[in-house]
């Protein structure tokens, strides 16, 4: 194995234990109990947090933004296809041609999608009244890393800076903002749990009270 | 790089409370926000004023950003990085102003997070830090102050409320011309001890006749206590769990002494949050007893036939505002739309409503922060167009803070209309059998 195949299979490993830490620190930190009695579906709810609830339908913030929407879910869809393509190199899985190439269009757009989010936190006012350098920084971070993937597929004697760039990248979720990686599905849980045992999401309390139309 | 200056006592027991408070719900909603910034327009006071400081985000900022300081690597090394902040003076003065004077903690922003920050869960923990140090506002504080001190937010003294209670018996027995009609006080061993908001013997008496005589054609066993009937409990927004603990404590000691079997909330939003679904966890231990909202045993009356209603006695067309802590932060959604629509000819709904209505703006203390009521007012705004869109001439709401909220921005903004709790409606659609 190379060199770099050993940095980025240490940086692999310093990440994952780093996110397991994290879960580990959220699933046995003291539980502060909440023991009222529950009204609704949960399991329902917490299903439907990570489906119907993120849908622009539901989710208002989506609706309303919807360009910004479709460039966030643009940036985080490369930033998946790019470290597919990490993981294609450092197995050495060989790959219909047919698939690199069309990946290079997609990560070309992906990079531009993220390119467009940082210059709008750049140009927003309110935007930059709350933003820290780790968010221009960690933008900056993922936007390089899709376009180092990018330049990779066309010229394939940048794996190594790509493997370079990835165990960076890994060693960087933990300390900064991209850690959001890891509190995000805890966060869906979390919400689905509150609104799932008060019956504001997953009832089919609706039909119980429904009205004939006069 | 990360050096800081010596924390003062009062700051270290700030950050006690959080790190008491650090379970894995809150280290996750604490490292969960991404400042993309999208809730921006989920906040009736950001729509209002089109200031950042206001965008929920910012919100999160004002805990999120003393978390990064204390208990992230970055934050403790180099926290200007990740903006990270100690909690000095510039940081508290911020935090009070944010987390007091601009969020109403209704929770809409909540669920249109990108991510599923619980904001308000957030605001409330800030809250408390706050609360640790002293620093809740005068007013919301010595509301909190007189419900520990009186046993009812408005230090109403006992000989007042029974004077009120029973004037009312008295009114009842006439309007009913039933000489069985009656408002029981402090009965032992009734089906149900009904709570108020002090609001109402106060200001609002009618509301108390509006559900005696709901009780009444029901043929309900009910009592309302003269020692502990307070539904309010403003601790929990003024973040002093506590003071939360002992007014939930007391209500559950009074539900017990009186062997009711069902404790029934009144029309307040976030009383019935604060009850219902905060206070097991405050007093750490489910109820022995039934909790419900009198929305939902209303609307149980008219499913089960226990009542009967004529909507034509309601013509006027009629909007309804949910109340954030009573729908959004407490799932009781669909039964006011169930009893509205069974009372009255013409019900018309505001848009957007249910889980993603506005704020009225008066939740989260704010009637009680005489600091910023100019805020309040102006970001009610929001609200006052939604309602004068409807062309409603009549709002109804299930909540006594609402209402009051409702009637000021009712007069300040020239809408024109009635502003009614729910059971005021029932009450005047009832008929006799």
């Amino acid at each position: 194995m190379s060199v770099e195949s050993w940095i980025l299979l240490a940086s692999f490993a310093a990440s994952a234990a780093a996110a397991a830490y994290y879960c580990l620190k959220v699933i046995f930190s003291p539980r502060t109990g909440d023991p009222a009695e529950s009204r609704g579906d949960i399991a329902r709810a917490v299903a439907y947090s990570f489906t119907g609830a993120m849908s622009p339908l539901k989710k208002e913030s989506a609706r309303r933004h919807v360009p910004t929407y479709a460039l966030g879910l643009l940036l985080h869809g490369g930033v998946f296809l790019a470290a597919a393509w990490v993981l294609v190199f450092f197995f050495g899985i060989r790959v219909p041609l047919a698939i690199a190439t069309l990946s290079v269009p997609v990560l070309a757009v992906t990079s531009l999608s993220g390119m467009i989010l940082l210059l709008k936190r750049i140009t927003r006012r309110k935007l930059r009244y709350f933003s820290t350098p780790d968010d221009y920084f960690s933008n900056i971070l993922v936007v390089g890393f899709q376009a180092l993937a990018l330049a990779t597929l066309i010229n394939v004697e940048l794996i190594p800076a790509l493997m370079i760039y990835a165990s960076a990248l890994l060693l960087y979720i933990p300390l900064g903002k991209l850690r959001h990686a890891i509190y995000f599905p805890l966060a869906r849980v979390y919400l689905g749990l509150f609104f799932g045992k008060r019956g504001v999401w997953g009832s089919r309390k609706s039909e119980k009270w429904e009205v004939q139309d006069r | 790089m990360g050096s800081s200056r010596p924390l003062t006592d009062e700051q270290k027991k700030a950050l006690a409370v959080l790190a008491e408070r650090m379970d894995g719900k809150l280290r996750t909603h604490l490292n969960a926000c991404v400042r993309c910034g999208l809730c921006d327009e989920s906040c009736h006071y950001y729509l209002r004023y089109r200031d950042a400081r206001y965008i929920p985000t910012n919100k999160v900022e004002q805990i999120a950003r003393v978390y990064r300081r204390h208990y992230t690597v970055l934050g403790r090394l180099i926290p200007k990085w990740v903006g990270a902040r100690d909690l000095d003076q510039e940081t508290i003065d911020e935090m009070i102003d944010v987390v007091f004077g601009g969020c109403t903690m209704c929770g809409r922003c909540a669920i249109h997070c990108s991510v599923g920050v619980d904001i308000p869960f957030l605001v409330a923990t800030a809250r408390s830090m706050l609360a640790e140090l002293g620093l809740v506002p005068k007013g919301l504080q010595s509301t909190v102050d007189a419900a520990i001190r009186t046993g009812n937010n408005m230090a109403i003294p006992r000989e007042e409320l029974v004077d009120t209670l029973q004037w009312l018996d008295e009114d009842l027995k006439m309007e009913t011309s039933d000489e069985t009609a009656s408002i029981p006080l402090d009965a032992v061993g009734k089906r149900v001890l009904y709570t108020l908001n002090p609001r109402e013997p106060k200001f609002f008496p009618l509301s108390i006749s509006a559900m005696a005589k709901i009780y009444h054609a029901a043929g309900e066993s009910w009592t309302l206590s003269t020692h502990c009937y307070d539904v309010t409990n403003y601790a929990y927004f003024s973040g002093d769990r506590r003071a939360a603990a002992e007014l939930t404590e007391r209500l559950c000691n009074e539900v017990k002494k009186l062997g009711a079997k069902t404790l029934v909330l009144a029309e307040c939003g976030h009383g019935s949050r604060a009850i219902r679904w905060e206070g097991p966890g405050w007093i750490e231990k489910a109820y022995p007893f039934e909790v419900l909202t009198v929305i939902e045993l209303v609307a149980g009356y008219i499913r089960d036939g226990r009542i009967a209603l004529d909507p034509t006695k309601n013509t006027k067309r009629i909007t309804l505002h949910d109340p954030c802590n009573l729908a959004r932060g407490g799932g009781v959604i669909e039964e006011q739309r169930y009893v509205l629509k069974k009372t009255c000819v013409d019900f018309v709904e505001m848009t957007p409503n249910r889980a993603d209505n506005f704020c009225c703006g008066g939740g989260g203390g704010q009637l009680s922060m005489g600091e910023y009521r100019d805020r309040r007012v102006e970001a009610g705004e929001i609200k006052a167009e939604q309602i004068r869109k409807t062309g409603a001439k009549i709002v109804a709401t299930p909540c006594h803070n609402c209402i009051d909220q409702l009637m000021e921005l009712n007069l300040v903004y020239n809408l024109g209309v009635e502003v009614k709790t729910v059971c005021e409606i029932v009450a005047e659609a009832l008929v006799p059998r």
